[in-house]
């Protein structure tokens, strides 16, 4: 249970907390209708900084993308006496980071396309020592941050976590929702009945998370990720994983303390329909909800973070901000949306979020009403400090371009290289998965590790162990940058513009981790997390932060880096968690 | 028609990434979304969106006005005989 003890905003709407928090209640919107920004051939309204504001951070020797995190960082810190010392660690939000930079022709090995060395960037201008940690979890990165900075501090890893959430805009992302039919050409109306799409935004927002017992102060008091187990890109009907996450957070709190409810609320069809049906399945319909979006745009990395910012800040003024662009219930299950600015005795409140990938996320933020209790504070620090259970490694897979082991033996490899070697892999082994072969590289290679790690397994363990409630958590270094260049390709000429959805679908890392969960129907934490090396203490000590949410029972875990066909590497483990 | 059906057919393989199939292994009549058919999903018919504007220059406004389209191979080869603009 950290405490949120400093944040900064920097927006189009203006370049700290209260500048943001005061545009938003005023009812201002930084959405914007443009014909031909950015180079892009189509209009769409988004929510863009200016020319003037991107100079206003850009930093010497910095891309923008780094310049606004250190801007936005530097002013959080600004705001609290912290120390930076080894007990601080840097956690970045973020799921296209320099994007904009990236050619058809990169070089894999390029600073500019290895997200990790740009995030070491980032510290060493803010003065961090630690190994930075970005979290690459489609549109749960914000939450998916925030969450993984708490359970750190719980384990008393560090004593503060500081965590930026931050995307930029380019053709690339723009391009890639306009290919999937999910943009808006005009402001955008979560759940009204005449939604059509989202827009995108730009944004960094920051949380300084502490292990400070503040009076009065704002607290993480529950958390969790929980997987669709059903596409891809698509939420389930049935909102099954926003389902899981919201009940997961409840447990054990009370309802009536809740203001609002802070949803995703893109304003597409089917996200703001599926939390609708989450949301009024958890017994939450009489809740206020409110979004967002109509304000910002979608952020993507720092959506979770901003939003989590704004709702605090309101909820200190008593106040829930109205969702901009709602007017008529356009989605079912009855609930209360916000829809003009209201006042509210309670404090308390829910941020929810979905992402591609299946993952969905939740957190209850609670106002601390007194100083924690000794009970409490001893109470968090026994979940940790028992030492009985442990992560124990069933089988362990590592596959290159040319070699597969697993435990310890090496498997035939059809004198097969590269991707052949994936594909004879699949064919060798799995053979019934057609869906195999419009998976990129980066997928293909963690499908059918996972598949062999489980194939192994089921000699081994009871079907109910084996379905155990499983996390699937990968690490890699070079994120989803084959893919990437893909969709790259299909918009490098405006002459014959046709971005690809299937391609775009796999620009994002943590895709893979929803392909194993769709495959297997694993419904637990599922995320991607992205390091500038691969770092075993560090990959041990996320893991096991993974596993206090005490929903999982075991892990699919490891190292998933695929820098291009021919070169990638996988090292993952099924590890269980048993009492000795 | 039976050119543009296997056009058709060679252009969805391609695009789809259905490497295990042959144009001879797709029956022109046969549902592509769903069961009993190739068992495509939603990335699919957005693919298919992009392969109309691509090849015939054919906008569709909404993955809604595809649904209707992409029924069969033989419905999209009628759809884009009577449609196309290159």
């Amino acid at each position: 249970m950290a405490a949120i003890i400093a944040d900064n905003i920097i927006s189009p709407l203006g370049f700290s907390t209260q500048a943001n928090y005061q545009a938003v209640k005023a009812g201002k919107t930084a959405l914007q209708h443009y014909d031909d920004a950015l180079g892009i051939p189509f209009p769409f309204t988004a929510s863009l900084f200016s020319e003037e504001q991107k100079k206003e951070f850009t930093i010497d020797g910095l891309t923008l993308f780094e310049s606004l995190a250190v801007t936005s960082i530097r002013k959080a810190l600004e705001s609290c006496q912290i120390h930076l010392d080894k007990r601080t660690c840097l956690i970045i939000s973020s799921t296209k980071q320099n994007i904009s930079l990236l050619t058809t022709d990169s070089n894999p090995s390029e600073n500019i396309t290895c997200p990790g060395i740009s995030a070491e960037k980032i510290a060493k201008a803010v003065g961090i020592t630690t190994t930075p940690i970005i979290v690459c979890n489609a549109c749960i990165s914000g939450v998916s941050a925030l969450i993984l900075g708490n359970r750190l501090i719980d384990m008393q890893e560090y004593d503060h976590a500081i965590v930026c959430g931050i995307d930029l805009q380019s053709p690339f992302i723009i391009s890639g929702f306009y290919s999937l039919k999910a943009l808006s050409e005009n402001p955008c109306r979560p759940f009204d009945i005449e939604r059509i799409g989202l827009n995108l935004g730009e944004a960094a927002a920051t949380v300084i998370l502490g292990k400070e017992n503040l009076t009065g102060g704002w607290n993480i008091a529950g958390a969790a990720i929980r997987n669709d187990a059903y596409h891809i890109s698509s939420p389930a009907p049935k909102a099954d994983g926003c389902l899981m996450a919201l009940e997961a957070v409840m447990k054990g709190q009370d309802a009536n303390q809740l203001s609002v409810i802070n949803a995703h609320g893109t304003a597409t069809l089917y996200n703001d329909q599926m939390e609708a049906r989450g949301i009024s399945k958890a017994g939450l319909s009489d809740i206020p909800v409110n979004a967002l979006k109509g304000y910002y745009g979608h952020t993507m990395g720092a959506a979770g973070i901003l939003e989590t910012i704004i709702t605090l800040h309101a909820s200190e003024d008593g106040i829930i901000i109205g969702t901009k662009g709602y007017d008529e219930i356009g989605v079912s299950g009855n609930l209360n949306i916000v829809r003009n600015n209201t006042t509210t005795e309670k404090k308390d409140f829910l941020k929810l979020i979905s992402g591609f990938g299946g993952c969905n996320a939740a957190v209850y933020v609670e106002k601390e009403q007194g100083a924690r209790s000794k009970e409490q504070e001893k109470g968090i620090r026994a979940i940790f400090e028992n030492e009985a259970a442990t992560l124990n490694v069933h089988h362990h897979i590592v596959i290159t371009p040319q070699s597969v082991q697993i435990d310890d033996e090496m498997i035939d490899t059809g004198m097969q290289k590269g991707k052949a070697l994936l594909t004879y892999l699949y064919k060798t082994y799995t053979q019934d998965y057609p869906k195999f072969y419009k998976m990129d590289v980066l997928a293909r290679l963690g499908f059918v590790a996972t598949e062999l790690l489980i194939q192994k397994e089921r000699g081994t363990r009871s079907k109910e162990q084996e379905e155990g409630k499983r996390a699937v958590i990968f690490f890699g270094q070079s994120s989803s940058i084959n893919a990437d260049k893909e969709f790259l390709r299909s918009i490098a000429d405006l002459e014959n513009y046709f971005p690809s959805p299937a391609a775009f679908v796999y620009t994002l890392p943590n895709i893979v981790n929803g392909e194993v969960a769709i495959r297997n129907n694993y419904h637990g934490e599922t995320a991607f997390y992205i390091l500038p090396r691969k770092d075993d203490s560090i990959m041990r000590m996320i893991t096991q932060a993974t596993m206090l949410d005490n929903f999982h029972t075991s892990i699919i875990t490891g190292w998933l880096d695929c820098k291009s066909k021919d070169e990638f590497y996988a090292e993952l483990s099924i590890m269980n968690y048993e009492l000795e | 028609m039976e050119d543009l059906i296997l056009e058709l057919k060679e252009k969805i393989i391609e695009v789809l990434n259905l490497e295990e199939l042959t144009p001879e292994d797709i029956d022109p009549k046969a549902p592509l979304f769903g069961a009993g058919g190739l068992g495509l999903d939603s990335i699919d018919a957005l693919e298919l969106i992009v392969l109309l504007e691509k090849s015939y220059g054919i906008r569709l406004a909404s993955a809604a006005e595809g649904k209707n389209i992409f029924t069969s191979v033989e419905n999209i080869a009628q759809y884009v005989s009577q449609n196309r603009k290159k």
